[in-house]
Protein backbone atom coordinates (compact mmCIF):
# COMPACT_ATOMS: atom_id res chain seq x y z
CA UNK A 1 0.00 0.00 0.00
CA UNK A 2 1.25 3.28 -1.08
CA UNK A 3 1.50 6.41 1.20
CA UNK A 4 -1.88 7.90 2.47
CA UNK A 5 -0.49 11.33 4.27
CA UNK A 6 2.80 12.91 2.88
CA UNK A 7 4.49 15.65 4.43
CA UNK A 8 6.28 17.73 2.53
CA UNK A 9 9.22 19.79 4.39
CA UNK A 10 6.26 21.42 6.35
CA UNK A 11 6.77 24.29 8.73
CA UNK A 12 4.77 26.17 11.12
CA UNK A 13 5.01 29.51 13.31
CA UNK A 14 2.24 30.21 15.20
CA UNK A 15 1.34 34.41 14.67
CA UNK A 16 2.96 36.16 17.43
CA UNK A 17 5.63 33.08 18.36
CA UNK A 18 9.20 33.87 18.80
CA UNK A 19 10.17 30.79 17.60
CA UNK A 20 8.40 28.38 14.47
CA UNK A 21 6.29 25.20 16.55
CA UNK A 22 7.91 22.59 13.57
CA UNK A 23 10.85 23.29 11.24
CA UNK A 24 10.93 21.58 7.96
CA UNK A 25 9.53 17.97 8.85
CA UNK A 26 9.58 15.51 6.20
CA UNK A 27 7.71 12.17 6.69
CA UNK A 28 5.15 10.05 4.99
CA UNK A 29 2.61 7.48 6.72
CA UNK A 30 1.96 4.38 4.76
CA UNK A 31 -2.03 3.60 4.54
CA UNK A 32 -3.31 1.10 7.24
CA UNK A 33 0.22 1.47 9.29
CA UNK A 34 0.20 2.79 12.47
CA UNK A 35 2.20 5.33 13.42
CA UNK A 36 3.58 7.14 16.25
CA UNK A 37 4.77 10.79 17.14
CA UNK A 38 6.78 11.01 20.45
CA UNK A 39 8.92 14.17 22.29
CA UNK A 40 9.11 15.81 24.89
CA UNK A 41 6.37 18.68 25.73
CA UNK A 42 6.42 21.80 23.05
CA UNK A 43 8.31 19.56 20.86
CA UNK A 44 5.22 20.20 18.05
CA UNK A 45 3.99 16.87 18.18
CA UNK A 46 -0.07 18.57 18.66
CA UNK A 47 1.19 21.23 16.43
CA UNK A 48 1.59 18.23 13.93
CA UNK A 49 -1.53 16.84 14.57
CA UNK A 50 -3.43 20.02 13.81
CA UNK A 51 -1.48 20.29 10.57
CA UNK A 52 -2.71 17.25 9.47
CA UNK A 53 -6.71 17.49 9.72
CA UNK A 54 -6.27 21.27 8.28
CA UNK A 55 -6.75 23.37 11.86
CA UNK A 56 -3.82 24.79 10.00
CA UNK A 57 -3.79 26.55 8.12
CA UNK A 58 -7.65 27.14 8.07
CA UNK A 59 -7.73 27.56 12.23
CA UNK A 60 -4.18 28.82 12.95
CA UNK A 61 -3.22 31.73 11.48
CA UNK A 62 0.39 32.04 11.05
CA UNK A 63 3.56 31.73 8.96
CA UNK A 64 3.42 28.35 7.19
CA UNK A 65 5.96 26.81 4.76
CA UNK A 66 5.92 23.03 3.21
CA UNK A 67 2.59 20.89 2.07
CA UNK A 68 0.81 18.41 3.81
CA UNK A 69 -1.06 15.69 1.57
CA UNK A 70 -3.89 13.61 3.02
CA UNK A 71 -5.18 11.16 0.30
CA UNK A 72 -3.30 12.87 -1.95
CA UNK A 73 -4.95 16.46 -1.47
CA UNK A 74 -3.33 19.51 -0.04
CA UNK A 75 -5.20 20.10 2.87
CA UNK A 76 -4.81 23.92 2.38
CA UNK A 77 -6.69 23.42 -0.71
CA UNK A 78 -9.96 21.53 1.44
CA UNK A 79 -12.03 23.01 4.22
CA UNK A 80 -11.73 20.85 7.60
CA UNK A 81 -15.12 19.88 6.99
CA UNK A 82 -14.18 18.26 3.58
CA UNK A 83 -11.38 16.77 5.28
CA UNK A 84 -13.43 15.25 8.19
CA UNK A 85 -14.57 12.40 5.33
CA UNK A 86 -11.20 10.87 5.38
CA UNK A 87 -9.14 12.30 8.85
CA UNK A 88 -10.79 12.59 11.96
CA UNK A 89 -8.78 13.62 15.26
CA UNK A 90 -9.15 12.67 18.79
CA UNK A 91 -8.41 15.97 20.73
CA UNK A 92 -6.21 15.84 23.73
CA UNK A 93 -8.97 17.53 26.03
CA UNK A 94 -11.69 15.61 25.40
CA UNK A 95 -14.01 18.05 26.75
CA UNK A 96 -13.00 20.40 23.05
CA UNK A 97 -14.34 17.24 21.59
CA UNK A 98 -17.91 17.95 22.90
CA UNK A 99 -20.73 19.74 19.95
CA UNK A 100 -22.51 21.14 23.61
CA UNK A 101 -25.82 20.55 21.48
CA UNK A 102 -26.47 17.12 22.13
CA UNK A 103 -28.62 16.55 24.81
CA UNK A 104 -27.64 12.81 25.19
CA UNK A 105 -24.53 10.87 24.83
CA UNK A 106 -25.97 9.18 21.78
CA UNK A 107 -27.26 12.49 20.11
CA UNK A 108 -23.48 13.55 20.66
CA UNK A 109 -22.01 10.25 19.18
CA UNK A 110 -23.88 10.81 15.99
CA UNK A 111 -23.59 14.52 15.60
CA UNK A 112 -20.86 14.11 12.94
CA UNK A 113 -22.79 11.66 10.94
CA UNK A 114 -25.74 13.66 10.51
CA UNK A 115 -23.32 16.89 9.56
CA UNK A 116 -22.61 13.69 7.12
CA UNK A 117 -25.99 13.31 6.05
CA UNK A 118 -26.05 9.71 7.08
CA UNK A 119 -29.80 8.24 7.12
CA UNK A 120 -31.16 8.06 10.82
CA UNK A 121 -31.40 3.96 10.50
CA UNK A 122 -27.93 3.58 10.11
CA UNK A 123 -26.92 6.64 12.43
CA UNK A 124 -29.27 4.59 15.18
CA UNK A 125 -27.10 1.45 14.20
CA UNK A 126 -23.55 2.90 14.55
CA UNK A 127 -24.19 4.79 17.46
CA UNK A 128 -25.49 1.26 19.10
CA UNK A 129 -22.04 -0.54 17.78
CA UNK A 130 -19.67 2.16 18.74
CA UNK A 131 -21.38 2.78 22.53
CA UNK A 132 -20.83 -0.80 22.93
CA UNK A 133 -17.73 -0.82 22.19
CA UNK A 134 -16.29 1.72 24.02
CA UNK A 135 -18.70 0.56 26.64
CA UNK A 136 -20.56 3.75 27.09
CA UNK A 137 -23.65 1.99 26.12
CA UNK A 138 -25.33 2.13 29.51
CA UNK A 139 -25.15 5.90 29.81
CA UNK A 140 -26.42 7.08 26.13
CA UNK A 141 -29.23 8.43 27.17
CA UNK A 142 -26.99 10.71 29.94
CA UNK A 143 -26.12 14.49 29.32
CA UNK A 144 -22.23 14.47 28.32
CA UNK A 145 -21.91 17.73 30.84
CA UNK A 146 -22.81 15.63 33.31
CA UNK A 147 -19.99 12.74 32.63
CA UNK A 148 -17.37 11.99 34.25
CA UNK A 149 -13.49 12.78 32.51
CA UNK A 150 -12.93 9.23 31.50
CA UNK A 151 -16.39 8.76 29.93
CA UNK A 152 -16.13 12.12 28.22
CA UNK A 153 -12.53 10.73 27.05
CA UNK A 154 -14.83 7.33 25.64
CA UNK A 155 -17.39 9.63 24.06
CA UNK A 156 -15.21 11.94 22.36
CA UNK A 157 -13.17 8.65 21.20
CA UNK A 158 -16.51 7.10 19.86
CA UNK A 159 -17.34 10.01 17.83
CA UNK A 160 -14.81 10.82 15.97
CA UNK A 161 -14.27 7.12 14.62
CA UNK A 162 -18.06 6.65 14.38
CA UNK A 163 -17.49 8.79 11.60
CA UNK A 164 -14.92 5.63 10.56
CA UNK A 165 -12.05 7.98 9.00
CA UNK A 166 -9.99 6.17 6.92
CA UNK A 167 -7.05 7.93 8.79
CA UNK A 168 -7.39 8.38 12.78
CA UNK A 169 -5.17 11.10 14.40
CA UNK A 170 -5.46 10.66 18.31
CA UNK A 171 -3.55 13.54 20.48
CA UNK A 172 -2.73 11.87 23.64
CA UNK A 173 -6.21 10.86 23.82
CA UNK A 174 -6.45 8.25 26.80
CA UNK A 175 -5.00 11.23 28.93
CA UNK A 176 -8.41 10.84 31.51
CA UNK A 177 -8.40 7.49 31.70
CA UNK A 178 -7.29 4.70 34.19
CA UNK A 179 -4.36 1.74 32.82
CA UNK A 180 -7.08 -0.44 32.42
CA UNK A 181 -9.53 2.35 30.60
CA UNK A 182 -6.08 3.19 28.53
CA UNK A 183 -5.78 -0.37 27.43
CA UNK A 184 -9.09 -0.99 26.35
CA UNK A 185 -9.23 2.14 24.38
CA UNK A 186 -5.69 0.73 22.18
CA UNK A 187 -7.29 -2.70 22.00
CA UNK A 188 -10.03 -0.91 19.63
CA UNK A 189 -7.07 1.12 18.39
CA UNK A 190 -5.70 -2.29 17.68
CA UNK A 191 -8.96 -3.73 15.96
CA UNK A 192 -9.45 -0.39 13.79
CA UNK A 193 -6.26 -0.34 12.74
CA UNK A 194 -6.25 -4.19 11.85
CA UNK A 195 -8.97 -3.76 10.20
CA UNK A 196 -7.33 -0.82 7.37
CA UNK A 197 -7.72 2.69 9.08
CA UNK A 198 -4.02 4.30 8.98
CA UNK A 199 -3.31 5.91 12.67
CA UNK A 200 -1.15 8.49 14.16
CA UNK A 201 -0.71 9.03 17.45
CA UNK A 202 1.02 10.52 20.11
CA UNK A 203 1.84 9.40 23.00
CA UNK A 204 3.49 9.30 25.88
CA UNK A 205 3.43 5.63 27.16
CA UNK A 206 6.86 4.32 25.49
CA UNK A 207 5.97 0.45 26.39
CA UNK A 208 3.02 0.86 24.34
CA UNK A 209 4.17 3.06 21.49
CA UNK A 210 7.13 0.16 21.33
CA UNK A 211 4.59 -2.80 21.05
CA UNK A 212 1.99 -1.17 18.76
CA UNK A 213 3.88 1.04 16.26
CA UNK A 214 5.04 0.30 12.83
CA UNK A 215 6.98 3.73 12.56
CA UNK A 216 8.08 5.59 15.48
CA UNK A 217 8.85 9.86 14.84
CA UNK A 218 10.70 11.27 17.63
CA UNK A 219 10.02 15.48 17.32
CA UNK A 220 12.63 17.71 19.22
CA UNK A 221 11.92 21.32 19.36
CA UNK A 222 10.31 20.98 16.28
CA UNK A 223 12.74 18.79 14.59
CA UNK A 224 12.50 15.00 13.43
CA UNK A 225 14.75 13.73 15.86
CA UNK A 226 14.59 10.50 14.75
CA UNK A 227 12.17 8.19 12.76
CA UNK A 228 12.01 4.17 12.05
CA UNK A 229 10.76 0.85 13.53
CA UNK A 230 10.41 0.91 17.29
CA UNK A 231 13.63 -1.12 17.41
CA UNK A 232 15.25 1.21 15.30
CA UNK A 233 14.17 4.56 16.67
CA UNK A 234 14.75 2.49 20.61
CA UNK A 235 17.88 0.93 20.53
CA UNK A 236 19.73 4.36 19.55
CA UNK A 237 21.55 4.73 22.11
CA UNK A 238 21.41 8.61 22.00
CA UNK A 239 17.67 8.79 21.56
CA UNK A 240 17.06 10.05 25.01
CA UNK A 241 19.17 13.16 24.37
CA UNK A 242 16.31 13.81 22.19
CA UNK A 243 14.11 14.42 25.47
CA UNK A 244 12.16 11.35 25.60
CA UNK A 245 12.02 7.92 27.42
CA UNK A 246 12.61 4.40 26.24
CA UNK A 247 10.68 1.52 26.87
CA UNK A 248 11.40 0.04 30.67
CA UNK A 249 12.56 -3.30 28.45
CA UNK A 250 15.30 -1.45 26.28
CA UNK A 251 16.76 -0.35 30.05
CA UNK A 252 16.57 -3.89 31.68
CA UNK A 253 18.30 -4.98 28.23
CA UNK A 254 21.38 -2.76 28.49
CA UNK A 255 21.36 -3.62 32.00
CA UNK A 256 21.90 -7.17 31.24
CA UNK A 257 24.04 -6.83 28.25
CA UNK A 258 22.18 -8.41 26.17
CA UNK A 259 20.54 -7.56 23.04
CA UNK A 260 17.78 -4.44 22.88
CA UNK A 261 14.16 -5.71 23.17
CA UNK A 262 12.00 -3.45 23.45
CA UNK A 263 8.85 -5.64 24.14
CA UNK A 264 7.43 -7.60 27.17
CA UNK A 265 8.06 -11.09 26.09
CA UNK A 266 11.38 -10.84 24.83
CA UNK A 267 12.25 -8.72 27.97
CA UNK A 268 10.94 -11.51 30.20
CA UNK A 269 13.04 -14.47 28.43
CA UNK A 270 16.15 -12.19 28.48
CA UNK A 271 15.62 -12.09 32.60
CA UNK A 272 15.13 -15.48 32.61
CA UNK A 273 18.04 -16.50 30.59
CA UNK A 274 20.04 -14.28 32.68
CA UNK A 275 18.58 -15.86 35.94
CA UNK A 276 19.56 -19.36 35.34
CA UNK B 1 -32.92 0.78 19.75
CA UNK B 2 -32.41 4.57 19.85
CA UNK B 3 -32.61 6.69 22.73
CA UNK B 4 -35.58 8.58 23.86
CA UNK B 5 -36.20 11.40 25.47
CA UNK B 6 -38.30 11.24 28.75
CA UNK B 7 -40.54 14.09 28.86
CA UNK B 8 -43.75 13.37 30.70
CA UNK B 9 -45.53 11.17 28.08
CA UNK B 10 -48.71 13.00 26.89
CA UNK B 11 -50.73 13.66 23.93
CA UNK B 12 -49.14 17.45 24.30
CA UNK B 13 -45.93 16.08 24.09
CA UNK B 14 -46.61 13.74 21.47
CA UNK B 15 -47.12 16.28 18.80
CA UNK B 16 -44.73 17.19 16.29
CA UNK B 17 -42.86 20.30 17.41
CA UNK B 18 -44.16 21.87 14.13
CA UNK B 19 -47.54 21.40 15.35
CA UNK B 20 -46.79 23.49 18.29
CA UNK B 21 -45.01 26.09 16.57
CA UNK B 22 -48.28 26.38 14.22
CA UNK B 23 -50.45 26.34 17.44
CA UNK B 24 -48.54 29.32 18.66
CA UNK B 25 -49.31 31.40 15.74
CA UNK B 26 -52.45 30.27 14.98
CA UNK B 27 -54.18 30.84 18.82
CA UNK B 28 -51.80 34.27 18.64
CA UNK B 29 -53.30 35.70 14.96
CA UNK B 30 -56.75 34.39 16.56
CA UNK B 31 -56.51 36.48 19.69
CA UNK B 32 -55.16 39.12 17.43
CA UNK B 33 -57.59 39.78 15.25
CA UNK B 34 -60.73 39.21 17.13
CA UNK B 35 -61.84 42.70 18.42
CA UNK B 36 -62.13 42.23 21.97
CA UNK B 37 -60.36 40.08 24.95
CA UNK B 38 -62.95 37.44 25.24
CA UNK B 39 -61.28 34.54 22.37
CA UNK B 40 -58.19 35.75 24.21
CA UNK B 41 -59.75 34.55 27.44
CA UNK B 42 -61.47 31.63 26.37
CA UNK B 43 -57.84 30.79 24.48
CA UNK B 44 -56.79 31.36 27.39
CA UNK B 45 -58.86 29.58 30.14
CA UNK B 46 -58.02 26.43 26.95
CA UNK B 47 -54.42 26.24 27.74
CA UNK B 48 -54.66 25.88 31.48
CA UNK B 49 -56.45 22.81 30.36
CA UNK B 50 -53.89 22.15 27.95
CA UNK B 51 -51.19 22.53 30.53
CA UNK B 52 -53.19 20.51 32.76
CA UNK B 53 -53.31 17.54 29.93
CA UNK B 54 -49.64 17.99 29.49
CA UNK B 55 -48.77 17.82 33.29
CA UNK B 56 -47.00 20.96 33.03
CA UNK B 57 -49.53 23.19 35.20
CA UNK B 58 -47.78 24.06 38.34
CA UNK B 59 -45.25 25.35 35.99
CA UNK B 60 -48.17 26.80 33.71
CA UNK B 61 -49.42 28.74 36.52
CA UNK B 62 -46.54 30.36 37.61
CA UNK B 63 -45.54 31.93 34.22
CA UNK B 64 -48.94 32.90 33.18
CA UNK B 65 -49.64 34.54 36.83
CA UNK B 66 -45.60 35.93 37.66
CA UNK B 67 -46.79 37.53 33.99
CA UNK B 68 -50.07 38.26 33.69
CA UNK B 69 -50.77 39.66 37.45
CA UNK B 70 -47.75 42.74 36.92
CA UNK B 71 -48.69 43.19 33.38
CA UNK B 72 -52.68 43.36 34.02
CA UNK B 73 -52.49 46.31 37.02
CA UNK B 74 -50.08 47.94 34.99
CA UNK B 75 -51.80 48.10 31.98
CA UNK B 76 -55.27 49.02 33.84
CA UNK B 77 -53.64 52.03 35.64
CA UNK B 78 -52.31 53.35 32.54
CA UNK B 79 -55.22 52.01 29.96
CA UNK B 80 -57.96 52.65 32.65
CA UNK B 81 -56.59 55.83 34.54
CA UNK B 82 -55.26 57.67 31.08
CA UNK B 83 -56.55 56.46 27.98
CA UNK B 84 -57.75 59.07 26.09
CA UNK B 85 -60.37 57.04 23.96
CA UNK B 86 -62.18 56.79 27.56
CA UNK B 87 -65.72 57.97 27.69
CA UNK B 88 -67.56 56.00 30.36
CA UNK B 89 -66.52 55.86 34.22
CA UNK B 90 -66.73 53.07 35.88
CA UNK B 91 -65.03 54.42 39.10
CA UNK B 92 -63.95 57.65 40.32
CA UNK B 93 -60.99 57.92 42.63
CA UNK B 94 -61.01 61.88 42.91
CA UNK B 95 -57.61 62.41 41.32
CA UNK B 96 -58.57 60.11 38.40
CA UNK B 97 -61.16 57.83 36.96
CA UNK B 98 -61.13 55.00 35.61
CA UNK B 99 -62.59 54.34 32.11
CA UNK B 100 -64.33 51.29 30.51
CA UNK B 101 -62.99 51.78 26.91
CA UNK B 102 -59.19 51.74 28.63
CA UNK B 103 -59.78 48.41 31.08
CA UNK B 104 -60.90 46.68 27.83
CA UNK B 105 -58.33 47.91 25.50
CA UNK B 106 -55.68 46.91 28.58
CA UNK B 107 -57.80 43.34 28.73
CA UNK B 108 -57.29 42.72 24.98
CA UNK B 109 -53.74 43.20 25.17
CA UNK B 110 -53.25 41.04 28.37
CA UNK B 111 -55.10 38.46 26.74
CA UNK B 112 -53.31 38.33 23.67
CA UNK B 113 -50.10 38.12 25.44
CA UNK B 114 -51.30 35.72 27.63
CA UNK B 115 -51.92 33.53 24.79
CA UNK B 116 -49.18 34.26 22.64
CA UNK B 117 -46.58 33.32 26.16
CA UNK B 118 -49.15 30.62 27.16
CA UNK B 119 -48.57 28.56 23.97
CA UNK B 120 -45.20 29.42 23.96
CA UNK B 121 -44.77 27.99 27.59
CA UNK B 122 -46.37 24.67 26.56
CA UNK B 123 -44.09 23.77 23.71
CA UNK B 124 -41.33 24.88 25.68
CA UNK B 125 -42.08 22.64 28.09
CA UNK B 126 -43.06 19.57 26.19
CA UNK B 127 -40.91 19.60 23.33
CA UNK B 128 -37.11 18.51 23.29
CA UNK B 129 -34.97 21.06 21.67
CA UNK B 130 -33.44 18.54 19.76
CA UNK B 131 -36.66 17.65 18.28
CA UNK B 132 -37.42 21.17 17.65
CA UNK B 133 -34.44 21.77 15.89
CA UNK B 134 -34.63 18.60 14.15
CA UNK B 135 -37.93 19.79 12.78
CA UNK B 136 -37.21 22.81 12.47
CA UNK B 137 -34.45 21.97 10.14
CA UNK B 138 -36.13 19.12 8.28
CA UNK B 139 -38.44 21.90 7.78
CA UNK B 140 -35.68 23.73 5.92
CA UNK B 141 -34.11 25.88 8.24
CA UNK B 142 -29.98 26.45 7.80
CA UNK B 143 -28.58 23.73 9.92
CA UNK B 144 -25.90 27.17 10.98
CA UNK B 145 -29.26 28.39 12.68
CA UNK B 146 -30.08 25.21 14.19
CA UNK B 147 -26.61 25.05 15.86
CA UNK B 148 -26.87 28.84 16.99
CA UNK B 149 -30.42 27.63 18.54
CA UNK B 150 -29.14 24.36 20.15
CA UNK B 151 -25.35 26.27 21.22
CA UNK B 152 -27.73 29.13 23.23
CA UNK B 153 -29.50 27.03 25.13
CA UNK B 154 -26.47 24.77 26.34
CA UNK B 155 -24.31 27.98 27.15
CA UNK B 156 -25.78 28.27 30.32
CA UNK B 157 -25.58 25.03 31.82
CA UNK B 158 -22.34 24.91 30.29
CA UNK B 159 -21.17 27.95 32.17
CA UNK B 160 -22.57 26.86 35.32
CA UNK B 161 -20.50 23.92 35.21
CA UNK B 162 -17.33 26.06 34.44
CA UNK B 163 -17.90 28.45 36.83
CA UNK B 164 -18.23 25.59 39.60
CA UNK B 165 -15.40 24.10 38.82
CA UNK B 166 -13.38 27.61 38.67
CA UNK B 167 -15.17 28.63 42.58
CA UNK B 168 -13.96 25.11 43.00
CA UNK B 169 -10.31 25.95 42.27
CA UNK B 170 -10.57 29.25 44.21
CA UNK B 171 -12.38 28.18 47.59
CA UNK B 172 -9.67 25.04 47.73
CA UNK B 173 -7.27 28.30 47.57
CA UNK B 174 -8.91 30.13 50.64
CA UNK B 175 -11.57 31.90 48.55
CA UNK B 176 -14.42 32.57 51.39
CA UNK B 177 -17.87 33.14 49.92
CA UNK B 178 -19.55 32.76 53.32
CA UNK B 179 -20.40 35.85 55.38
CA UNK B 180 -22.99 38.97 54.43
CA UNK B 181 -24.64 39.42 51.28
CA UNK B 182 -21.92 42.00 50.18
CA UNK B 183 -19.18 39.65 51.08
CA UNK B 184 -20.90 36.81 49.26
CA UNK B 185 -21.44 39.04 46.74
CA UNK B 186 -17.41 39.96 46.29
CA UNK B 187 -16.74 36.28 46.50
CA UNK B 188 -18.33 36.37 43.00
CA UNK B 189 -16.13 39.11 41.34
CA UNK B 190 -13.04 36.68 41.03
CA UNK B 191 -14.93 34.19 39.10
CA UNK B 192 -16.05 36.63 36.57
CA UNK B 193 -12.79 37.29 34.73
CA UNK B 194 -11.93 33.20 34.25
CA UNK B 195 -15.11 32.71 33.36
CA UNK B 196 -15.95 34.91 30.70
CA UNK B 197 -12.55 34.64 29.34
CA UNK B 198 -12.60 30.65 28.97
CA UNK B 199 -15.78 31.08 27.37
CA UNK B 200 -14.23 33.16 24.92
CA UNK B 201 -11.43 30.51 24.51
CA UNK B 202 -13.97 27.75 24.52
CA UNK B 203 -16.26 29.24 21.18
CA UNK B 204 -13.00 29.24 19.39
CA UNK B 205 -12.13 25.52 20.32
CA UNK B 206 -15.53 24.37 20.02
CA UNK B 207 -15.23 26.07 16.18
CA UNK B 208 -12.41 23.90 15.38
CA UNK B 209 -14.23 20.70 17.44
CA UNK B 210 -17.44 20.90 15.15
CA UNK B 211 -15.52 21.52 11.83
CA UNK B 212 -13.34 18.79 12.42
CA UNK B 213 -17.18 16.80 12.71
CA UNK B 214 -17.71 17.53 9.52
CA UNK B 215 -20.07 20.63 10.27
CA UNK B 216 -20.61 23.09 7.56
CA UNK B 217 -19.89 20.48 4.87
CA UNK B 218 -22.14 22.42 1.87
CA UNK B 219 -23.03 19.37 -0.88
CA UNK B 220 -25.13 17.32 1.76
CA UNK B 221 -28.71 17.44 3.67
CA UNK B 222 -28.04 17.31 6.88
CA UNK B 223 -29.98 14.73 9.04
CA UNK B 224 -30.64 14.21 12.66
CA UNK B 225 -30.46 11.36 15.31
CA UNK B 226 -33.21 12.69 16.82
CA UNK B 227 -36.69 11.23 15.21
CA UNK B 228 -39.73 13.88 15.08
CA UNK B 229 -42.73 11.82 13.34
CA UNK B 230 -45.47 13.89 11.40
CA UNK B 231 -48.34 11.75 12.72
CA UNK B 232 -52.34 11.67 11.46
CA UNK B 233 -52.70 13.79 14.84
CA UNK B 234 -50.44 16.80 13.70
CA UNK B 235 -52.11 16.55 10.18
CA UNK B 236 -55.71 16.86 11.99
CA UNK B 237 -54.49 19.72 14.78
CA UNK B 238 -52.95 21.61 12.40
CA UNK B 239 -56.04 21.51 9.79
CA UNK B 240 -57.69 22.13 12.70
CA UNK B 241 -56.18 25.36 13.34
CA UNK B 242 -55.37 26.75 10.49
CA UNK B 243 -59.68 26.37 9.43
CA UNK B 244 -60.43 28.14 13.27
CA UNK B 245 -58.08 31.46 12.48
CA UNK B 246 -59.49 31.78 9.09
CA UNK B 247 -63.01 31.60 10.45
CA UNK B 248 -61.78 33.42 13.07
CA UNK B 249 -60.20 35.98 11.27
CA UNK B 250 -63.11 36.06 8.78
CA UNK B 251 -65.91 37.01 11.76
CA UNK B 252 -63.72 39.78 12.79
CA UNK B 253 -62.91 41.57 9.49
CA UNK B 254 -67.10 41.09 9.42
CA UNK B 255 -67.36 42.77 12.44
CA UNK B 256 -64.90 45.68 11.61
CA UNK B 257 -66.63 46.56 8.83
CA UNK B 258 -70.33 46.08 10.18
CA UNK B 259 -71.10 43.49 8.39
CA UNK B 260 -71.31 40.95 11.54
CA UNK B 261 -73.12 42.84 14.32
CA UNK B 262 -70.48 42.52 17.08
CA UNK B 263 -70.97 39.63 19.38
CA UNK B 264 -70.82 41.51 22.55
CA UNK B 265 -71.63 45.29 23.43
CA UNK B 266 -68.20 46.29 23.96
CA UNK B 267 -66.53 44.93 20.40
CA UNK B 268 -64.01 46.91 19.01
CA UNK B 269 -63.85 49.69 22.23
Amino acid sequence: MGAIVEVKDFSFKYRDARRRAVKHVNFSVEEGSLFAIIGANGAGKSTLCNALVGLIPHYFSGARAGKILVDGSDVADSTIAELSKTIGLVFQNPFNQLSYTAGTVAEELAYGLGNHGVPRDKMVERVETVAKLMRIDHILDKNPLELSGGQVQRVAFGSTFIMEPRILVLDECTTQLDPMGSEEIFDIVKKLNASGVTVIMVDHDMERVARYADTVMVLERGEVASIGTPMEVFSDDSIEQHGVDVPDYVSLSRALGGPIVITEEPAIEMAKEALR
Amino acid sequence: MAVKITYANTPVSRLHPMTKIMAILMLGLCALVWPDFTLGLVLVIALFVVSFVARIPSDFVKIMFGFGIPVTVMLMFIQGLYSPKNQTVIADFGFAQLGLEGVLYAAKIVMDLLVFLGSFTIMSKTTYTGALVAALTSAGLNAKAGYLILASLNVVPQMQRRMSVIREAQNARGLSESGGLFSRLAAYVPLLGPVVMSSLTDAQERGMTLETRGFGITDVKQTSYVEVRWRTVDKVCNWVLVIMAVIVTAISVGIYIGVIPALTPWAGA
